[in-house]
């Protein structure tokens, strides 16, 4: 479980990007964050895992405080998945040394093992022939699997996802999303900062709605798009709904 | 012109061109390594690891080589506490010194590397050690290595700035045989030849070097 407890980010010169921000992950649950940009979704994902450091307030995962000095970051790290916007899988490797590179390094996995596994993975993301291929030969779908089994590799109990589909052409984003859509249903715990409504409603129990480093709604699913409260969300997702 | 001055001291000049080459592998090595680290800790989140380097770089980066040659040879003795010979100071003295223009290239080549790599490494739970030398150093070291050869043949070049310190390295040796024989232009005429060739032969290679690098781009 993670627990945000009214964390205040500031970056650069003194910009607040995060204002007294609360919120609570269940064990096996899917939350979708959705705002417009620049309203510190990333930001918030990256206080998580520690990625960003801020000056305010808690955040507890599995009831260790991420900034707390004794706590373990790297360990704690270990069993939080990340997955980016723009992959960024590492260009100088194989899809399969992207994968088993942090399980063999960091997890003291041997290769055979941690290449057993990685492979197993490229199947479960549907691109196993792909395994010795380099990210520059990959679409961007394809990127985004191998970033996906990257980091399952590491047999995380919680996924972040920053815009896993949004640096991607559109006939690629459902293949990404089935991949995500497999693991919510398998019970895998998952905050995902998307603008696909199409899969905040099929997967996730939550949507929570963030503007100027505000929580301005968070909600179950349903109620969400039936009945938001808030001008501002009810603006958004016209607009974003408008959209499709 | 007596070119035979040229053949009859041929032993006793490539007996410097051997120290010319000595000194420049190991200053280079030195140099490089020396450079990554002082590069890390320049770009470095923590200020009391990247005020130092960056001071350090800069106030190398001010200073003429032959300065700091001088600097050394006479610092050199004191810091060890017994005479160590010119090379040894010669040595160190170019490893300070061009560890600091190698910092600004590794700088540059790690700063090259997207930060996103960056942050997806850490978030598999590595390591800065291991962050550095799996992911950023082998792609960046790649990226530089145009600019750290032509580095390496600037620092070749610089060398012969020891003979100031007494060291006998090639041109030294070539100023030697011409104070006996005094044959100044057929001498200095092939010690020009001999830095031609060698740094003409290391710039093809960089040329060679940055074609494939542009290739594979
Ligand atoms: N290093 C920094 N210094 C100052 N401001 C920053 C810095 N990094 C990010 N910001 C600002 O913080 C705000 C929040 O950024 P963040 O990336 O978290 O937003 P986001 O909701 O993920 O936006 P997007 O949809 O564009 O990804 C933005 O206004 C951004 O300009
Ligand atoms: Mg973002």
């Amino acid at each position: 479980m993670i627990e945000i407890k009214n964390v205040s980010l500031w970056l650069g010169d003194d910009f607040q990007v995060l204002k007294d921000v609360s919120a609570r992950f269940q064990k096996g649950r899917t939350t979708v964050i959705c705002g417009p940009s620049g309203s510190g979704k990333s930001s918030l994902l990256r206080c998580i895992n520690r990625l960003e450091r801020f000056q305010r307030g808690e955040i507890i995962v599995d009831g260790l405080s991420v900034q707390d000095p004794n706590t373990d970051i790297y360990k704690l790290r270990e069993n939080i998945g990340m997955v980016f916007q723009h992959f960024d899988l590492y260009p100088h490797m194989t899809a399969l040394d992207n994968i088993t590179l942090a399980p063999q390094k960091v997890r003291g996995r041997s290769r055979k093992t941690a290449e057993t596994k990685a492979l197993q993975l490229l199947e479960r993301v549907g691109i196993e022939d792909k395994a010795n291929s380099f990210p520059a030969e990959l679409s961007g779908g394809q990127q985004q699997r191998v970033a996906i089994a990257r980091s399952l590799a590491m047999e995380p109990r919680i996924m972040l996802f920053d815009e896993p589909t949004s640096a991607l052409d559109p006939e690629m984003i459902g293949e990404v999303l089935d991949v995500m859509i497999d693991l919510a249903l398998e019970g895998m715990t998952m905050i995902v900062v998307t603008h696909e409504m199409g899969f905040a409603k099929k997967v996730a129990q939550e949507i929570i709605f963030m503007d100027h480093g505000e929580i301005v709604e968070a909600k179950n699913t349903g109620v969400f798009f039936t009945h938001p409260d808030h001008p501002r969300t009810r603006d958004f997702l016209n607009r974003i709904l408008s959209h499709v | 012109m007596d070119w035979t001055v040229v053949s009859r001291n041929m032993d006793f000049l490539l007996g410097g061109l051997g120290v010319t080459f000595q000194l420049a592998a190991i200053s280079l090595a030195g140099g490089v390594l020396f450079g990554i680290l002082l590069g890390l800790a320049r770009i470095s989140s923590k200020r009391c690891i990247s005020c130092p380097a960056t001071l350090y770089i800069h106030f190398f980066r001010s200073q003429p080589l032959i300065l700091v040659i001088f600097w050394f040879y006479f610092f050199v003795p004191v810091l060890f506490g017994k005479p160590m010979g010119t090379f040894i100071s010669a040595v160190i003295g170019f490893i300070a010194f061009e560890a600091a223009y190698f910092a600004e290239i590794i700088r540059g080549g790690i700063q090259s590397i997207p930060k996103g790599q960056v942050l997806a490494a850490y978030s598999t739970g590595m390591k800065y050690h291991q962050v550095m030398r799996y992911i950023v150093l082998p792609q960046a070291l790649k990226n530089m290595l145009p600019a750290l050869m032509t580095q390496s043949i600037v620092l070749f070049q610089d060398t012969s700035l020891a003979y100031v310190i007494g060291l006998r390295e090639f041109l030294r040796r070539i100023s030697l045989v011409d104070s006996r024989e005094v044959r100044s232009i057929e001498l200095y005429f092939f010690a020009a030849l001999v830095y031609l060739v060698i740094c003409l032969s290391m710039s093809l290679l960089v040329r060679r070097f940055e074609h494939k690098a542009h290739q594979s781009v």
